[in-house]
């Protein structure tokens, strides 16, 4: 009798110590969970997702040769865009049209390479996560207008911008949606004028500063 | 490598500076030249950026406008917008580039004997106040109408509203949301007795299931489809694409299920059988929450000119509405719908599983619908029955396709029946407006008029003797074009359309005013999430251009009710709004301050107490619940909603031997409604120059028709000749063929019908039937 009475209260405390446990870990996950509310406001550091985000090929591209064939100019560029900053249009015919792009552009544009067919290196996309390309890139099926427009010159950034001689040149351009800067300026398919020297240092931002409004404007500095 | 294009002259020049510059900073330590290195800096970057809402379709994104030297020189996404978070579609990067078109409208043009003269922007406004004043002097003030649009701004609404209803006194106001919003708008006051989505688009961060209902996403509203297919890789939410074409949605979707035209109302019922018969049905939820309610049937198609219905609500019980839903049997739908009974029984489980989250996604191909108001009635019958709805990731969400359908045509009001609080049949909501208006509240006819195509209509029997268009063009996008086109020549109708460029209906006006266009004027848009979007004028317009308001209040006041807009000519926008939102106030509808507006990418209303109300109807977020539970659905006297006993009707015209297809319009990523704007951007007109007529493999393969070929389309009332597309864009199910509508040299809609939803009087632009020939 003693002992059931022992087996009891072992077995009572047993199943106490299981039932806090499993109870308090399971609060703890829950808490895990919680989503922290994300702060809204303008930035006043422009944001730097995705520099790195090529920089496993840096030290190919570092040992690459300079003389290809084939490659983009700023001009070529440039020619590809309505303004500077615009999404480049298409200007390789599409195989299927049904698509909104995805893993079909993707399969070329993701890591870049030469096409012979179009002598010429596969641009690299920026923003390989969005995969709903031709909500922004489309082709270009005739060279007709609808009706006239007056043409007008967008400006494009010039390249030399460095503040002084021998400092680094500052970013020229707005970054949203081309944050990752070795898509451009590294590779065979970079335009030759802004092909970087220095692919392997990755870190671009430690030297390379944005130009722009892109952060909220505080003034000129006055101490 | 790199070219540094400095010459020997300015490399001397910067090698000295830099030698003083050292000899200097050595000298005294800490010194700098900020002058000389700002010079170097480049100044392409550095343009100003101005906040705004997107000018095309109704996800309003934030964009961000970049003028240099006043002119605007690029758009960006505005990544403080919680709408887009950065992200634009094609039609957004490149908007403001239609503003350089050659042929804009910069001048007043006045047709005298039969040629456009070109006439001071004064005077061209004397002629049409003086015309409105004395059409209404020999006619009556119900012989004057004014038909706007969803792309008009709020202040613009509001001020057609205020003279039209206001001053004129005549319901004759009514616009372009007509054919595309109306339905949704039953919709919701028949069900929740409150427009306006529940939810918002952070249910995307939230669902599992997103279940679009004949909507094209992809292309049609393409960055909140961005949204989904990254929750679809991150967090394994599943997209399912219920529609009548395979579209790019169906390609990227998890799951395409295509169905028959016009029977998504037996295969919603169906899914509403399932889940009653499968005892899913969130029981306490629907005994708190929801009435059962029956209407008419057989209520007919508009056909006919002056056609006139009104629904008659009956109360039923949960029984009866049980045994109504027996014709409704997935086996039996099946047969019709073409829709196999698993997938039937598939989408009924996604809804009816509990630990489901389901946001229900459409727009035209619910609401352009014979049967709109009913089919956004059974969808919402879906979420009320499993308790699916205002909470996050879980709900129905009507899209809209024009900037401000909600913020302007639903809001404040621009439709015959509608003021900017209620309706005009309500003597409550006629006093509040005669009250704010400052206007005897007899001016304010009880009775609505004309909607759309019945406005059209009369215009085409005489009875409208003045129309005014704004921010339209009716002769594209009307149903039946081959009416109303020859309708608006008539001499009966004196026709005055502002507009940014010339249109088809630009082309029969008597008088064409320049309007200025989005970014040259300020205003307010409202988005389908209930956000109003405030921006300010960024650059000029060009020549004697005129925000449409200010033509309005130009006219007002040219007829002698200059006292009712005291409005200024430079800020008349935020005066406007600050009279409109007296309308709005309370914790229902609270709209945000001006101050508030100016400093964020828009805000969702009601905004109560600074804050805003994302899920509505959810006592945890909605401070006008007011009944204790966890939802009150204050729209409906007794707070419950109303599930309605809506059963499947035949379309009016349905293929047959002589006419086999059914014929379907709609829209293409690059270009926006008519392509009015869209056409005169090179990138997106040179993407997709013209418009084409998408066919079946199989049904081409039996016409001999090749991709490319030209093919003409005709129903009963016209006929429209296009190059054959199969298995590009699209792939229309066999027996049905699709036409986008954006082309006005290719004009679809001489061949729709102007059949619409006796309760919405929303045209139905997606089914009636044509022949296919070869030409």
């Amino acid at each position: 009798m003693k002992r059931l009475y022992f087996i009891g209260i072992f077995a009572l405390l047993t199943m106490t110590t299981i039932f806090i446990w499993s109870k308090s870990y399971y609060t703890e996950q829950e808490e895990a969970y919680v989503i922290l509310p994300v702060e809204k406001g303008t930035a006043l550091i422009p944001s730097e997702k995705g520099v790195f985000e090529r920089s496993e090929f840096a030290n190919d591209y570092a040992t690459m040769r300079d003389d290809y064939k084939g490659g983009r100019s700023l001009d070529t560029y440039y020619d590809n865009r309505a303004y500077h900053g615009a999404p480049p249009s298409i200007p390789h015919p599409i195989i299927n049209e049904l698509t909104m792009g995805g893993k079909s552009c993707l399969k070329c544009h993701e890591n870049g390479g030469y096409v012979a067919k179009f002598k010429a290196f596969t641009p690299v996309v920026p923003h390989p996560e969005k995969v709903n390309c031709r909500q922004c890139h489309v082709p270009q099926k005739t060279t007709g207008l609808f009706k006239a427009i007056h043409s007008r010159e967008f400006p494009t950034p010039s390249i030399n911008n460095e503040a002084f001689i021998g400092a680094p040149p500052v970013i020229p351009h707005q970054i949203q949606l081309h944050e990752n800067c070795l898509a451009c300026h590294a590779g065979p398919a970079a335009p030759v004028e802004i092909r970087v020297l220095h692919p392997e240092r990755s870190n671009c931002r430690q030297c390379h500063v944005l130009n722009n409004k892109e952060t909220t404007d505080i003034g000129d500095f006055i101490r | 490598m790199v070219q540094t294009n400095v010459d020997r002259r300015s490399f001397i020049k910067k090698m000295a500076a830099a030698a003083a510059m050292t000899a200097a900073a050595t000298m005294f330590p800490g010194i700098i030249f900020a002058s000389e290195q700002l010079e170097n800096l480049p100044k392409g970057g550095n343009l100003d950026w101005k906040k705004g809402p997107c000018r095309f379709c109704g996800v309003g994104c934030g964009i961000l406008v970049g003028v240099e030297n006043g002119k605007a020189v690029a758009v960006k996404g505005d990544p403080n917008s919680s709408v887009n978070k950065g992200l634009l579609c094609v039609k957004g990067y490149h908007q403001t580039m239609c503003i350089q078109a050659k042929d804009r409208l910069t001048y007043a043009l006045v047709k005298k004997n039969g040629t456009y003269v070109k006439t001071p922007i004064n005077e061209a406004l004397d002629i049409v106040a003086n015309k409105m004043k004395q059409t209404i002097k020999d006619h009556g003030k119900d012989s004057v109408a004014m038909y706007t649009s969803g792309q008009s701004t709020i202040p613009e609404g509001y001020v057609a509203s205020k003279l039209m209803k206001g001053a004129i006194g005549t319901n004759n106001l009514d616009c372009n949301a007509r054919l595309c919003m109306a339905s949704a708008v039953a919709g919701f006051l028949t069900t929740f007795g409150a427009d306006e989505p529940m939810g918002c688009y952070e249910d995307i961060d939230h669902a599992d299931y997103f279940i679009t209902w004949g909507n094209n996403m992809a292309e049609m509203h393409p960055v909140l489809f961005s949204r989904m297919l990254e929750q679809k890789n991150s967090r394994g939410a599943k997209i399912i694409d219920f529609a009548t074409r395979t579209t790019r949605s169906s390609m990227a979707a998890n799951k395409s299920i295509l169905f028959e035209p016009q029977t998504d109302l037996a295969v919603a019922n169906a899914i509403c059988y399932e889940i009653i018969n499968n005892g899913w049905v969130n029981k306490s939820f629907v005994e708190k929450h929801c009435n059962f309610n029956k209407g008419l049937t057989n209520m007919g198609y508009g056909l006919e000119d002056n056609f006139k219905f009104n629904d008659k609500p009956e109360e039923i019980n949960f029984e009866e509405y049980k045994k109504f839903l027996e014709d409704y049997t997935p086996e039996k739908v099946a047969k019709y719908s073409k829709v196999s009974v698993k997938d039937i029984k598939y989408l009924a489980n996604i809804y009816g599983n509990p630990n489901n989250k389901v946001v229900s996604y459409w727009c035209m191909g619910m609401n352009q619908h014979t049967r709109g108001t009913w089919i956004n009635n059974l969808v919402y019958n879906i979420h009320l029955l499993t308790g699916k709805i205002s909470q996050p990731g879980n709900g129905p969400f009507s899209l809209t396709g024009q900037p401000s359908a909600c913020g302007t045509a639903r809001e404040v009001g621009t439709f015959t029946h509608k003021l900017p609080h209620g309706v005009v049949i309500n003597k409550k909501d006629r006093e509040m407006a005669a009250r704010i208006w400052k206007v005897p509240v007899e001016r304010i006819p009880s009775k609505p008029t004309y909607h759309a195509t019945e406005m059209f209509r009369a215009v085409d029997r005489g009875d409208i003797k003045f129309i005014w268009t704004q921010v339209t063009n009716p002769l594209v996008s009307l149903p039946k074009t081959g009416r109303y086109r020859p309708a608006m020549q008539k001499n009966s109708c004196f026709v005055v359309v502002s507009d940014v460029f010339p249109t088809p209906t630009s082309d029969v006006a008597d008088v064409i005013l320049p309007a200025a266009w989005h970014i040259e004027k300020s205003g307010m848009y409202g988005n389908s999430e209930r956000r109003t979007q405030q921006w300010d004028k960024m650059v000029e317009g060009p020549g004697e251009t005129m925000p449409d308001a200010w033509m309005t209040i130009e006219v007002a006041k040219r007829m002698g009710y200059g006292d009712l807009f005291p409005y200024s000519e430079e800020n008349h926008a935020e005066e406007i709004y600050n009279e409109y939102r007296q309308f709005h106030e309370g914790a229902k509808h609270g709209m945000a301050p001006l101050e508030v507006l100016k400093k964020q990418s828009g805000v969702i209303w009601p905004y109560v107490n600074g804050k805003s109300t994302q899920w509505r109807f959810n006592a945890k977020y909605d401070p006008a619940c007011t009944n204790g539970e966890d939802f009150h659905f204050y729209g409906k006297k007794d707070g419950k909603a109303i599930i309605w006993q809506r059963p499947y009707e035949n379309a009016p015209e349905m293929p047959d031997q002589e006419y086999p297809f059914w014929l379907n319009t709609g829209r293409v990523i690059e270009h926006w409604h008519t392509g009015s704007m869209t056409r005169r951007i090179p990138i997106l007109h040179r993407a997709m120059p013209n418009a084409y007529v998408e066919l079946h493999p199989e049904d081409a393969m039996k016409l001999g028709i090749r991709n490319g070929e030209q093919v003409k389309v005709t129903s009963r009332r016209g006929s429209c000749t296009l190059p054959a597309s199969i298995n590009e864009r699209g792939l229309p199910t066999k027996g049905q063929v699709f036409v986008p509508f954006f082309d006005e040299s290719l004009l679809i809609n001489d061949v729709t019908l102007d059949a619409f939803c006796p309760i919405s009087k929303e045209p139905d632009y997606k089914k009636c039937a044509v022949k296919i020939e070869k030409v």
